[in-house]
């Protein structure tokens, strides 16, 4: 499943970028993520609860942020396990300010499902991806309005 | 010998227990102290496994016992035909263990199984084991899987091929018949990947007795005995005494319950582990990801023609995908049931085909519904169809022109083609002038152009199949690579009152045998059909038996019991004749009694058998008892042929094909029961129209399969058929007592490409020249055909 998306977000890029290394907050505005918890420097445990079309699951598994360049881009990769299936992801994140109370935030990347999540969901994938890139894009939205 | 049964439509006596629900599928046996399996599977198509944890499930409520590869994996299934190399090499079989311990080569692959107190629990301890894989890169698409640097599915297979292989005139001669041609139709086509989808779920309980020390199998399977020689001799090393094999009520197979599937023999071995019985049932979901898939040939052909429209050579380069794995019979569909059938009905002079088969990270593909002789039908009729497109001619012309002439192969000579089968007889001209009155084609053509200017274009599609059914015999395959004989066994016990129990070594799931069979028995005693009692499906109680695949039940299975009752009566004549103070050449036996010949005198066959049990008027020198059983080796495979046309409509704007009528005009033969072959020819058609129009499985470039389940994977429904128009020819079959030929997989093998065919004539009539369009023919796909 291919993953992309571009939104233009009403703060600085250090600000999206500090925002965006807090487990706390990428955990509140990442839809389906319940939980981060930092391990090492650059890796997070994370609980994920999804519901994409007939299946739902709550997935346990790792979050890395790999060759992060403050404040302008980091890959994340993401690899979490359920009963109904593994995802593996690799979404390369970039930050390009426009102005100081202006940020472009785009990602692309890729994830690939295996079990149950790949054999019933992928009809429904594209566009489970659109809407959860949406909903990510107004949760941060409305997190920075309420700092 | 009466005539009350044969070739009437007798209503199935296996109905009433199906449609009152009593049918005893292995699902619904419960022994006492049962314990239930599930089995954890890969969920990657290729990944090497780093380690596997069993400790936390082995501690979860409920668990019985968890079996790992490290426990299982030294034994695995065989393959049971052996195909070679060009070369003379022998083909490349790598081990399919019962449980993978090193690397899992297919989403579905088999890691460990937990037996529990409940499906439930072990469903749950399953999803408590650890195991670390490394996910390595995956090869689908068989064309791709031999080239440099794929990745190898078996690590020691070089370029993933099992084995390469030809069939037909030497390579040069046809390809110097094409260079003499004045027109090539070429066509790259893929004959895709289908899932069997029988309705009941593959089912299987291991029981082991300590008492007595000995193995029952009960399986939802199409052959017992074979599942038993293949699980005794070449998996587990049991003796085959102690083991008994059930194949009880099975609920459809369409090929896939041919196979000796790891999970037989999974649940024998935990049995007898932990000395109760254990019962696996698969769920739909890994129905989709374990059963034997069918076809996914990758082709390209070229048919050459002179200026009279004669063909003049076939040229053909296939790729076939068996998967992961080798199954029971998969190297035989791409070889010896497809090459040798790519004569056809035509006189074809100079055929070649090169063939490669290859392993990828799939599901093991194996016979479905007429394996090899649909993908020869289809390469064969869609070529036809499209030769006489791009040539301007009718394609019923220039089939006419190209059909091997009638013979009945008794007082003319069998046809010898150029891929080794001798056809049998033949009318072919016959089912396609049949099919064309009921069609009414001139009329059709008009109707045609006059559609051809509206939204609604009408197409139709010819396909004129032959097929071979019964295959045999045994020497013959046996030279061929088959590692079993194709024979099969019939036994007739008359019981002392004249009631009659017939064991089989055919097996019935959902065939009709018990119907049949009996009819066949009836008529040839000249008793009631109620006298007659059909036994099949258990070791135990049926001496041997090959079982049920390609279409060989009555042909093999029914001359096998035809050969018993001839003992039966000759053996019942010299107890009459003695009886009756007369020579045995005296006595006929008619209408159930043996009477001498121009007097009143006779003897019912109730008498005879009584007496036969009741030896106190009886010939010196003849044994008592009237019970023989016999071996049927058969002489040739049987060949029915058809004509199936397809009409259809389609809808310039959206690409929705709709199937407006089919005609089917078979010859199967001498018929026993009308009604069961229609009944047979229907579901045939439903499964061929399907590949054509719904079914298909899908992978992505990761080796997921990505509709493995009814909400994806379009299944055809009886609102997508009009009512099949139907219509016999009877050319019987010279080289079994009855006459019969076949009739399980014809409506399959015929159907698909009349289907495409009608919808790629559909667009030719409004100008859209289209060579093929990828099958399932989705609306989507037919709409993006007429947009190029």
């Amino acid at each position: 499943m291919e993953l992309t998306g571009t939104h233009t977000l009403p703060a600085s890029a250090q600000k999206i970028w500090d925002m965006l290394m807090t487990p706390d907050i990428l955990a509140k505005v990442t839809p389906g993520i319940s939980r981060l918890e930092l391990e090492n420097e650059g890796v997070y445990k994370a609980v994920a609860e999804v519901k994409i079309g007939p299946v739902s699951g709550k997935f346990e598994g790792k979050a890395m942020v790999e060759n992060p360049v403050a404040p302008e881009s980091f890959t994340l990769k993401v690899l979490q396990n359920s009963k109904i299936g593994n995802v593996a992801a690799d979404i390369h994140m970039k930050l390009k300010a426009i102005n100081d109370s202006e940020t472009e935030l785009s990602f692309e990347g890729k994830a690939d499902m295996s079990g149950l999540l790949a054999r019933t969901g992928n009809r429904v994938m594209s566009g489970v991806a659109n809407t959860l890139t949406k909903q990510f894009f107004k949760n941060f939205e409305d997190e920075l309005a309420a700092q | 010998m009466s005539n009350k049964f044969i070739g009437k439509s007798v209503k199935r006596v296996e109905d009433k227990r199906f449609i009152t629900g009593r049918g005893r599928y292995t699902d619904d046996i419960v022994l006492p102290g049962m314990t239930y399996a599930y089995i954890l599977r890969s969920p990657y198509a290729h990944a090497r496994i780093k380690s596997i944890d069993t400790s936390a499930a082995e501690a979860m409520e409920g668990v019985v016992t968890i079996m790992t590869g490290e426990e299982v994996g030294h034994y695995g299934v065989p393959c049971g035909w052996q195909v070679n190399f060009k070369n003379g090499d022998t083909m490349k079989e790598p081990p399919h263990p019962l449980l993978v311990k090193d690397k899992v080569r297919h989403v579905g692959d088999a890691v460990a199984m937990v037996v529990a107190e409940s499906r439930e629990l072990a469903q749950d301890a399953a999803e408590a084991i650890m195991i670390d894989y490394e996910v390595l890169p995956a090869v689908i698409d068989a064309s791709k899987a031999v080239e440099e640097g794929a990745p190898l599915v078996h690590d020691d297979v070089p370029n993933n091929i099992c084995f390469d292989w030809e069939i037909g005139n030497p390579k040069e001669e046809v390809d110097a018949a094409l260079a003499s041609a004045s027109h090539i139709t070429t066509l790259e086509f893929v004959n895709q990947r289908l899932a069997p989808n029988a309705m009941e779920p593959r089912s299987y309980i291991g029981q082991y007795d300590n008492v007595y020390d000995k193995y029952t199998l009960y399986t939802s399977t199409q052959n017992p005995h074979l599942i038993r020689l293949l699980m005794c001799a070449f998996v587990l090393g049991l003796p085959e005494h102690k083991v008994r094999v059930v194949g009880p009520d099975v609920g459809g197979g369409f090929g896939s319950k041919i196979y000796h599937y790891t999970e037989e023999a999974l649940v024998t071995l935990a049995s007898k582990k932990i000395g109760r019985p254990v019962k696996w049932t698969e769920t739909r979901s890994e129905a989709f990801l374990t059963d034997a898939h069918g076809r996914d040939h990758v082709t390209k052909a070229e048919m050459g023609f002179d200026a009279d429209g004669k063909i003049v050579g076939l040229r053909i380069k296939t790729f076939a995908n068996l998967g992961a794995y080798l199954s029971t019979f998969s190297t035989a569909v791409p070889t010896y049931l497809h090459g040798t059938l790519l004569q056809g009905l035509y006189t074809t002079p100079k055929i070649h085909l090169d063939m490669t088969c290859v392993f990828t990270n799939t599901t093991a593909v194996d016979a479905y519904r007429g394996a090899g002789r649909p993908e020869a039908t289809y390469l064969l009729e869609r070529l036809l169809d499209l030769s006489a497109l791009e040539m301007g001619v009718d394609p019923t012309e220039l089939r006419l022109k190209n059909f091997i002439p009638a013979f009945d192969g008794v007082t003319q000579p069998g046809y010898q083609t150029n891929v080794a089968l001798q056809y049998d007889s033949g009318n072919y001209h016959g089912v396609l002038q049949r099919g064309l009155e009921m069609l009414g084609y001139e009329d059709f053509r008009k109707a045609q152009a006059e559609a051809a200017k509206t939204n609604k274009l009408l197409g139709v599609g010819f396909s004129t199949y032959i097929e071979a059914c019964g295959i045999a015999p045994s020497a013959v395959v046996g030279s061929l690579g088959a590692r079993a004989g194709l024979y099969e066994v019939g036994q007739v016990r008359v019981q002392p009152t004249g009631k009659v129990s017939v064991f089989t070594g055919a097996h019935s799931h959902g065939q009709g045998h018990e119907t049949t069979f009996a009819q066949v028995v009836a008529d040839r005693l000249g008793i009631p059909m109620e006298d007659v009692d059909i036994i099949h499906g258990d070791s135990d109680t049926v001496a041997f038996g090959m079982g049920t695949y390609g279409s060989r039940s009555l042909a093999v299975g029914g001359s096998a019991i035809v050969k018993s009752l001839d003992k039966i009566i000759e053996k019942g004549a010299k107890i009459a004749a003695h009886k009756l103070e007369c020579s045995v050449d005296d006595i006929e036996f008619i209408d159930g009694k043996f009477n001498v010949k121009g007097t009143d005198k006779s003897l019912g066959f109730g008498d005879i058998a009584l007496t036969a049990y009741v030896p106190h008027v009886y010939p010196a020198n003849l044994e008592p008892g009237l019970d023989f059983s016999s071996f049927y080796d058969p002489t040739n495979f049987t060949y029915p042929f058809g004509c199936h046309i397809a009409v259809v409509e389609v809808d310039k704007e959206t690409g929705t094909t709709k199937i407006k009528r089919f005609i089917a005009v078979d010859d199967v033969g001498n018929v026993i029961n009308p009604m069961i072959v229609d009944g047979q020819i229907h579901g045939g058609l439903a499964q061929g129209i399907g590949q054509a129009l719904f079914e298909g499985v899908e992978y992505d470039e990761n080796g997921q399969i990505i509709n493995a389940s009814y909400m994806d994977y379009t299944m055809p429904r009886a609102d997508d058929f009009p009512m099949f128009e139907l219509d016999r020819q009877v050319t019987p079959c010279p080289h079994n007592p009855l006459g019969v030929k076949g009739a399980g997989e014809a409506g399959c093998i015929g159907s698909t490409p009349a289907v495409t065919n009608a919808v790629i004539d559909a667009l030719w009539s409004a100008g859209h020249k289209v060579k093929d369009i990828r099958m399932p023919l989705t609306s989507e796909r037919v709409w993006r055909a007429m947009q190029s």
